[in-house]
């Protein structure tokens, strides 16, 4: 059975690395209903569904406010305990153990697997680009990317892109999703992914 | 597939963006320089291209002075909160704390132009406070009497003492994402995009080039892409209804340029 929108709710996690107000008004419009989640706390009492990581802002300033909330450990036991996780962009980034972007900062190593910068024609790498994936919502869609680091091999790729090179547009294990591209900003075949991602 | 069509489907589909000029909430033209039209709602308008297909918008003009920071900020918010594509919001925005407040409005990135000039710190700033993918700079040139491409500023009204190669190697070298190229001697000619000038600047430089200036067919899209240019800009052929966006994706189609 699958679950509508409206009956879910999203807890967005306060990066405090940037704007997520596209992120926002994206998922309302789906029809989630939206809740900022700023502490570990926040994610038992708001009674949430899925926790979102925003794409905005860099790897080591992402990860060192996830850190000094406790919010990492948060992550990794939701994770565990097999519930929805969406990451976007650099909220994919963090999953994996480190990047070039920030070398020393520790990510959050859900997964093995490094994020490197990415040999892009033209840097950074900011535009619509086809993606290939065996996931149906997701396959030959043209989605909107923002970004000059990237992972280029992963064991749970679900859609890759080529952009100069190979590289990862989107990750899946259970019920974590991933995506190196902004779904909030690739008109409705965006709003689509993230529906069938988490309402499926 | 000719080398020439292999460098525009490269990975990154040439982008189609739609220009409005916006004044107190509303989508304004100019008529002949004296007056302004009102076209229209924004969020209705964008909307509207949205659906067409178009792949960005762009408010280039947004005014947003002192005594209309309010209004522009209010606009700015109505139409993030309704737009799914990337959009971005110029004019006006002279320092690091207007910047701020339009990307906290919901804009995806600022346009900097005569701002640039006077201060080219604030490329750097910016890029470092919030990524080189917020920060296009636009660049009006002229051909005039002196020069075949001297950089304007001010609208378009004064003329700087910058070589304009010089200037785009300093904004890329500043952070600036991508710059925004307006030919002022092709604006309004319908003529095409100057496609000699776009070419040597997207080859030259590490990041994207936006043509801008001279647009009144489908065909003029399909050349300064082919020519090299990685997004192209129109306004007025949109808006007078001249030529829908679903006109300019079909052409590139059939030319086997990838859309979206």
């Amino acid at each position: 059975m699958s679950w509508q929108p409206r009956d879910k709710t999203l807890g967005v996690i306060n990066t405090k690395a940037g704007n997520l107000f596209s992120l926002y008004a994206c998922l309302k419009r789906i029809g989630f209903n939206t809740v900022q989640i700023n502490t570990p706390d926040d994610i038992k009492n708001k009674s949430v569904d899925a926790l979102v990581i925003p794409g905005q802002g860099r790897f080591g300033q992402v990860m060192k406010q996830l850190t000094a909330t406790g919010l990492d450990k948060s992550i990794i036991q939701w994770v565990r305990q097999g519930k929805p996780l969406l990451g976007i962009c650099v909220g994919l980034q963090v999953l994996f153990e480190q990047s070039e972007e920030d070398p020393g900062v520790r990510g959050l190593g859900i997964f093995a697997g490094k994020v490197e910068r990415l040999n892009s024609p033209k840097q950074p790498m900011v535009g619509w680009s086809k993606l290939n994936s065996s996931v149906g919502s997701m396959d030959e869609k043209v989605v909107y990317f923002v970004n000059s680091f990237g992972v280029k091999q992963s064991a749970v790729t679900a859609a890759t892109v080529t952009y100069g090179e190979q590289f990862v547009a989107a990750i899946n294990q259970g019920n974590i999703w991933a995506f190196q591209f902004h779904p909030e900003k690739s008109g409705e075949v965006g709003e689509e992914i993230i529906k069938q991602c988490l309402c499926n | 597939m000719s080398m020439q069509l292999e460098n525009v489907n490269n990975g990154l589909i040439p982008r189609v963006i739609v220009c409005l000029d916006v004044a107190n909430g509303r989508v304004v033209k100019g008529v002949n320089f004296k007056g302004l039209t009102d076209m229209g709602d924004p969020v209705e308008l964008v909307l509207r291209y949205q659906e067409q297909g178009a792949d960005e918008i762009v408010f280039l003009d947004i005014k947003a002075t002192l005594e209309n920071r309010a209004n522009a900020l209010d606009t700015v918010r109505r139409v993030a909160q309704n737009l799914s594509i990337p959009f971005t919001v110029g004019g006006g925005l002279n320092s690091y704390a207007d910047v701020e407040q339009f990307l906290n409005a919901g804009a995806d990135k600022v346009a900097l132009n005569s701002a640039a000039v006077k201060t080219p710190e604030l490329i750097n700033q910016i890029a470092e406070g919030f990524g080189s993918q917020c920060v296009v700079v636009a660049v009006d040139v002229n051909k005039d009497a002196v020069d075949d491409y001297a950089v304007y500023v001010s609208g378009g009204h004064v003329r700087t003492e910058l070589d304009a190669f010089s200037w785009f190697a300093e904004v890329e070298q500043r952070g600036a994402g991508e710059i925004l190229l307006t030919a002022m001697h092709r604006d309004g000619t319908g003529i095409g995009f100057d496609n000699e000038l776009m070419a040597k600047v997207a080859k030259e430089r590490n990041i994207q080039v936006i043509a801008s200036g001279g647009a009144a067919n489908e065909q003029h899209f399909v050349d300064t892409f082919m020519a090299g240019s990685d997004a192209a800009l129109a306004a007025g052929m949109f808006h007078r209804g001249e030529l829908s966006i679903q006109d300019v994706k079909q052409a590139l189609r059939q030319q086997q340029i990838l859309t979206r």
